[in-house]
């Protein structure tokens, strides 16, 4: 397997600015996932890598070999398409050797690399249906097994659990997962599900608007995010921001305060966060975001901000709870809801119904403070 | 589904499917019941049944010469709508696939070309012909129903590659073939509903196609049906029966091929207009 690096990458499409100075390095044997919200130019970077794309500038280098302006078929890829493009009127077997059919490989090591691909993937019984005949699992695996058998360097995969339903997106996740352990291949996978993100990468990217927002661990993105979008992006509730504004500040310490908040002490709000080393301060008076997963909120009365409200809607999810607090007129901005509830999560069954007067905290030490987008301090962990 | 309302609009539907139906059907019925009557039948009784069903006229039509009239346009239309098929499907699928603005341009020429009708090209088309020598060769005029039989199945064709999915010639190219690969390998194996279609609409307007066959072939040896039928009528006379006879003869093939292909021939105008 290869390394793959992509330098300096940018895409146009006239006026548009598709990719914008693309930087990322994928370590040989690595499993990548490119995340994003829809036209963030995810696709449109798997489609350079594959060579279905042309680049407007800088290079693609798989085990160091500039492969920007190759031909498709020279790079040493294989891609796995979101609806699978098998072909329809061949079968299984057909469509899992033609590549090498095409590069004119004797019938017999046609027929080993098939049948290898095939008991890799458990779709030996298979072999001679046409793709009419599979069901849509067994064509993503057929549409795997016609990647494997190229023996590329690099797979590609674009959304291929995206037409599927959402039992069989789980079962084909750790098939995935169980595929990528097996063969030690390097894979990039593009995705718009942040839950296929989070547990099938070595490391994500997030993309926005053509650029790379931030590149790291599941855990790290999730921990630790650089920037506002990839807090509210990564998590499911997405995070709960709040607009405030900085009181003062002592050495590191900064104190905040928003409207329409209640100590419960019967004091002035505030809340008291002490920044990242390297963040800047900012001046008393400067607007910043407070943001709080929906798991991080405490019950009872103690030190920070008191969210009084009654339950909007509750979403019981067997095992969870998820509540969303209308808090009257302290709103969630940029929320999972429109009318600018708060999430909460609960690992519990809750006896919670529509109307049901619902008090929480928000702990100092559970916060994320953001400052114009970049994140300035996170919640302090055991582990740091 | 549906109540009174639906219902009278169905009614009134099929009573004009129906009408139509019987305007078309009646005046073929009439040709067939006419290759069986006398020629006295069929002028004192021109809308009754034949009294009666004798092959007379079918004898008297082929031995003027109705098979080898029809071999002529057999040979013909398959030569031209092989020649059609084969230089539109990939015109089109290059046109279909192109980004280029002068390619798009092209293809309004080919648009434009559909429009302009046979007979206003006549006169040149004939002295084309003739001075390349090919007056009275039945490959000389398969050239020309090539040429007026390829804009209008390029467009047919374009509409279909348009909706042709992208993913499969995009996975032949990572598998390693190249545009020429892919279309024989890929695309023309899919594209049977299209060719069908193409096919059986060129086959028709060729074999029932009159003017230029008359000016082009005028030998009696290479005439096609169309032509070839005028022969059964004298300057002041005309054996009516042989003729409906020689006509009935005229529709059968296509009859058949359009009954067994007629769910291509409908699959493909409903992708036309793109």
């Amino acid at each position: 397997m290869a390394t793959l690096d992509i330098r300096n990458l940018d895409k146009h499409y006239g006026a548009f600015h598709a990719l914008r100075d693309i930087n990322v390095g994928i370590e040989s044997g690595e499993f990548l996932v490119l995340v994003g919200p829809s036209g963030c130019g995810k696709s449109t970077l798997l489609r350079a890598i594959a060579g279905l794309e042309s680049v407007s500038g800088g290079q693609i280098l798989i085990g160091g070999r500039d492969i920007s302006r190759i031909e498709p078929f020279d790079r040493g890829v294989a891609m796995v398409f979101q609806n699978y493009a098998l072909y329809p009127h061949m079968t299984v077997r057909q469509n899992m050797g033609f590549a090498l059919k095409v590069a004119r490989q004797p019938k017999a090591v046609i027929d080993a690399a098939v049948q290898r691909a095939a008991e890799i993937l458990r779709i030996e019984a298979q072999l001679d249906k046409k793709p009419k005949a599979l069901s849509g699992g067994q064509k993503q695996r057929v549409a795997i097994g016609r990647a494997i058998t190229r023996s590329p360097e690099v797979f590609l995969f674009d959304e291929p659990l995206s037409n599927l339903d959402a039992a069989l997106r789980s079962q084909m996740r750790i098939e995935l997962g169980r595929l990528h352990a097996q063969l030690g291949a390097t894979m990039v996978y593009v995705t718009h599900d942040q839950t296929e993100a989070m547990t099938m990468a070595s490391r994500i990217v997030v993309l926005r608007d053509g650029e790379v927002e931030q590149i790291g661990s599941p855990l790290e993105l999730y921990n630790r995010p650089a920037r506002r979008f990839v807090a509210g992006f990564l998590g499911s509730p997405r995070m709960n921001f709040i607009q405030a504004r900085v009181r003062s500040s002592t050495g590191r310490i900064v104190s905040l305060d928003a409207p329409h908040l209640d100590t419960g002490a019967g004091n002035a709000p505030s809340l008291d966060i002490t920044l990242a080393p390297d963040a800047a301060v900012p001046a008393p008076g400067a607007p910043v975001v407070v943001g709080i997963r929906p798991e991080a909120f405490a019950d009872g009365a103690g030190v920070g901000w008191q969210l009084n409200g009654t339950v909007a809607v509750v979403e019981s999810l067997g095992r969870d709870t998820l509540l969303y607090i209308d808090t009257g007129p302290l709103r969630a901005f940029d929320s999972e809801s429109l009318e600018g509830y708060f999430a909460v999560h609960r690992t519990r069954q809750m006896d919670a119904r529509h109307g049901d007067a619902v008090s929480v905290r928000i702990d100092p030490r559970h916060v994320y403070l953001f400052d114009d987008e970049r994140a300035i301090a996170w919640p302090e962990r055991a582990d740091d | 589904m549906g109540g009174p309302r639906f219902r009278l609009a169905t009614l009134i539907a099929y009573g004009i499917v129906s009408l139509w139906s019987l305007l078309v059907i009646i005046p073929t019925l009439w040709m067939v019941l006419g290759a069986f009557k006398t020629r006295r039948e069929f002028f004192l009784d021109p809308l009754g049944l034949p009294s009666t069903f004798g092959p007379e006229a079918f004898e008297r039509a082929l031995g003027a010469g109705i098979g080898t009239f029809l071999l002529n346009s057999a040979i013909v239309t398959v030569l031209s709508v092989i020649l059609i098929v084969v230089v539109s499907g990939m015109a089109a699928y290059v046109l279909a696939r192109t980004d280029s603005r002068w390619m798009r341009f092209v293809y309004l020429l080919i648009v434009a070309g559909f429009a302009v009708p046979v007979q206003a090209v006549l006169i040149p088309l004939f002295q084309l012909v003739s001075g390349a020598g090919m007056l009275n060769s039945l490959f000389g005029i398969v050239l020309p129903y090539a040429a007026y039989g390829i804009p209008f199945t390029i467009i047919l064709f374009y509409a279909f590659f348009l909706d042709f999915p992208k993913e499969l010639e995009e996975a032949a190219l990572l598998d390693g073939c190249r545009p020429v690969k892919t279309f024989f390998h890929v695309v023309l194996p899919l594209t049977g509903p299209a060719i069908a279609s193409a096919a059986i609409f060129q086959a028709v307007f060729i074999w029932n196609e009159f003017i230029l066959a008359l000016l082009m072939l005028t030998r009696p040896d290479l005439k096609t049906l169309t032509v070839g039928i005028l022969q059964l009528g004298g300057e002041f006379t005309a054996d009516w029966a042989a003729i409906m006879a020689g006509l009935s003869i005229a529709i059968l093939p296509l009859l058949l091929i359009f009954v067994l292909a007629q769910k291509y021939f409908v699959r493909s105008l409903a992708g036309l207009g793109k």
